[in-house]
């Protein structure tokens, strides 16, 4: 069953639509990821789920009920704040007990639920602290288990690793998809972290100036990506425009490019006769091949510990390769070609 | 080496001044409030020779000094509590929400403080009993004093709630909380160090004021400063009017201290770690 349904939902602020007709499903135990540069409506579409905006049209359902106008407060939803906005006057057990205090829960309701979630999380420690005498990490578990404490039908999640260190994001990214798939929770996860949407969703909305580009699992999005700000935003990826030349076979293409003809494998057609297509730099594959040959200077190259970037340039079009040898030293020009199964059709040329 | 000579010269200055403002005028005037009747202090006694508490005893018995100090303690707090009242909604409006103009409201609100006491008191009074409060002369005054300090109230509590931190509201809202709750939980904690600072203000404030206390209220009001005036004019007896300053200053200085105190050690509690 759907947890959440959102329905055609538009929020506009004065002449500026922040989200524009973006419709999805989160199902029982699943972990949904928004993920999209700065400014492309994820928050604003996070607080029209949670209730704190409501949308200039369409609809919002928790649970099969209509609750596009419930306000937060009455709203089955609980939230992770980016700043974690724990109450710095209250010791760690009062902010985890604080929902339940709302809903007036028996004294030993709340002692058995705190409990719980205060070893889930490893706070039982902590639980007499203030929130500023503990670290980041601790905040940030304190922040989601009061969301927990409350059992709500989805958890909301606002970017809540942003603050914190990138060794600790990794544990916390475990973590935090551990607990919801304990207790099946339905999820919604904003971030503008590529790598951390890959890491923790089944699905992942990639949004776009208040749009849904795309959606799909990290798999599905990161190899068949369907546009150039897909490819660009997932992963690296080199960008080329190319018109079709021909048909080969079923589903091979011939198309024509800056840097040579390719000869393109893809399970769907071209969208247009123009087009723009895209490989990923790691699938370059060394020394010359049967197809898609290319031989190019190196203008530069960036070591990155367990592969080196090199930028290749053919007739004024930089290309990225992704070398995973060491003794590279002597190299100034490259040997290589691309698989027609690496390359993909992106959309059309405008 | 420079440095150093700076600094010392900076820590022997603020001395200095301390001296010069606070040591001396209080030395003397608790000096010249025990000077005991049968004896002047004339110049060549570098002490009072004589000293007791009979002016206080006699200041307390014969003068006006009880009502004074009981309406001057009446009238400050409520002073500060009214202005902090009247002050909430504008503060509110400008630590809270958005709309154009803010700034230039800001600095409006701010500008009453240019216009010196006395005129304004002697303008404000008008007012005053045209609205028919000369009947009623403590809540003329407590109404005066509360418009008066208005500007600091407004201004204090406009920075406190700027302090209060939209997502902790959201946070409480979202976990179920009443607007009551929300304000407990959310709003409270930031504006206490305001609201405290805001009434000790007042407070202070409206003890020391003269102007309108007089202006309204004599002859038959009394405060403190009043009190004080009357005992400066034409029977200016010098021990008496230490006598009354001291009243007058003390548990200002004391209120002060606790201030200071107490705005120091707001502070650790309104953030909550990063963010
Ligand atoms: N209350 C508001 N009034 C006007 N514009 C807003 C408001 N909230 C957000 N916006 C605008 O909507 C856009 C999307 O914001 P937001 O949802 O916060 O983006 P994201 O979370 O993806 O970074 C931004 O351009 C922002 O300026
Ligand atoms: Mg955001």
């Amino acid at each position: 069953m759907n947890t959440v349904s959102v329905q055609n939902v538009s929020m506009r602020f004065g002449d500026f639509t922040a989200v524009d007709d973006v419709s999805f499903t989160v199902a029982d135990g699943e972990f949904v990821t928004l993920l999209g540069p700065s400014g492309c409506g994820k928050t604003t579409l996070l607080n029209v789920v949670s209730g704190f905006l409501q949308p200039s049209a369409g609809k919002i359902e928790i649970g099969g009920v209509d609750v596009t106008f419930v306000p937060p407060e009455k709203r089955d939803t609980a939230m992770c704040f980016q700043s974690y906005a724990l109450f710095p006057h209250l010791s760690v057990a009062e902010n985890l007990q604080f929902g339940l205090k709302q809903k007036r829960l028996p004294a030993a309701e709340r002692k058995q639920r705190l409990n719980d979630v205060a070893e889930k999380l490893d706070l039982v420690a902590q639980l007499e602290k203030l929130p500023n005498q503990l670290s980041g990490g601790q905040q940030q578990r304190v922040a989601l288990g009061r969301a927990l404490t409350m059992r709500p039908s989805v958890v909301l999640f606002d970017e809540p690793l942003s603050n914190l260190d990138a060794k600790l994001r990794e544990s916390v990214r475990l973590e935090i998809r551990k607990i919801q798939a304990d207790y099946n929770l339905a999820a919604i996860y904003v971030t503008h972290d590529q790598g951390e949407a890959l890491a923790m969703s089944d699905r992942i909305l990639i949004m776009r100036n208040g749009k849904i580009e795309q959606s799909g699992t990290p798999t599905e999005i990161y190899n068949f990506p369907q546009t150039s700000f897909v490819a660009d935003f997932i992963g690296d990826a080199n960008i080329l425009d190319a018109t079709i030349i021909g048909q080969e076979s079923e589903d091979f293409w011939r198309v024509s490019t800056e840097i040579g003809e390719l000869l393109v494998k893809s399970d769907t057609p071209p969208i247009a006769k123009r087009l723009k297509i895209c490989w990923r730099p790691e699938n370059a594959q060394f020394g010359a091949g049967e197809m898609n040959s290319i031989e190019a200077p190196i203008t530069h190259r960036a070591f990155q510990g367990n592969y080196t970037d090199l930028f290749i340039e053919m007739n004024g079009v930089a290309q990225r390769v992704q070398w995973r040898r060491s003794h590279l030293e002597d190299i100034t020009s490259l040997s290589m070609n691309i698989r027609p199964e690496d390359i993909i059709f992106l959309e059309a040329m405008t | 080496m420079k440095r150093f000579s700076l600094n010392k010269m900076l820590v022997w200055s603020l001395f200095g001044i301390c001296v010069l403002w606070l040591v001396i005028p209080f030395t003397l005037a608790i000096l010249w409030s025990f000077v005991d009747p049968s004896e002047p202090w004339t110049p060549d006694h570098l002490l009072p020779p004589v000293m007791s508490f009979a002016r206080w005893e006699y200041l307390w018995e014969h003068s006006s000094l009880k009502v004074a100090m009981l309406n001057s303690y009446l009238l400050a707090p409520s002073a500060a509590l009214l202005t902090l009242t009247l002050a909430m909604p504008t503060a509110y409006a400008l630590g809270r929400l958005h709309f154009k103009g803010k700034e230039a409201v800001k600095l409006l609100v701010l500008l009453p403080l240019v216009v010196p006491g006395f005129v304004t008191a002697i303008f404000f009074t008008a007012i005053l009993f045209q609205m028919g409060l000369h009947a009623w002369r403590f809540g003329a005054i407590l109404f005066a004093h509360s418009i008066l300090f208005l500007p600091y109230a407004i201004r204090i509590m406009s920075v406190s709630f700027e302090q209060v931190r939209q997502n902790h509201i959201d946070a409480a809202r979202d976990l179920g909380a009443t607007p009551f709750a929300r304000w407990k939980v959310a709003y409270f904690p930031a504006l206490k160090p305001g609201v405290m600072a805001t009434l000790l203000i007042v407070f202070i404030y409206s003890i020391e004021e003269f102007a309108i206390a007089f202006i309204v209220g004599s002859p038959n009001f009394t405060t403190i400063p009043t009190l004080l005036f009357t005992n400066l004019g034409a029977n200016f007896i010098r021990p008496n009017a230490a006598v009354i300053s001291l009243i007058l200053v003390v548990p200002n200085v004391v209120l002060m201290l606790f201030l200071e105190r107490l705005l120091k050690s707001a502070n650790p509690a309104l953030s909550s770690g990063k963010g």
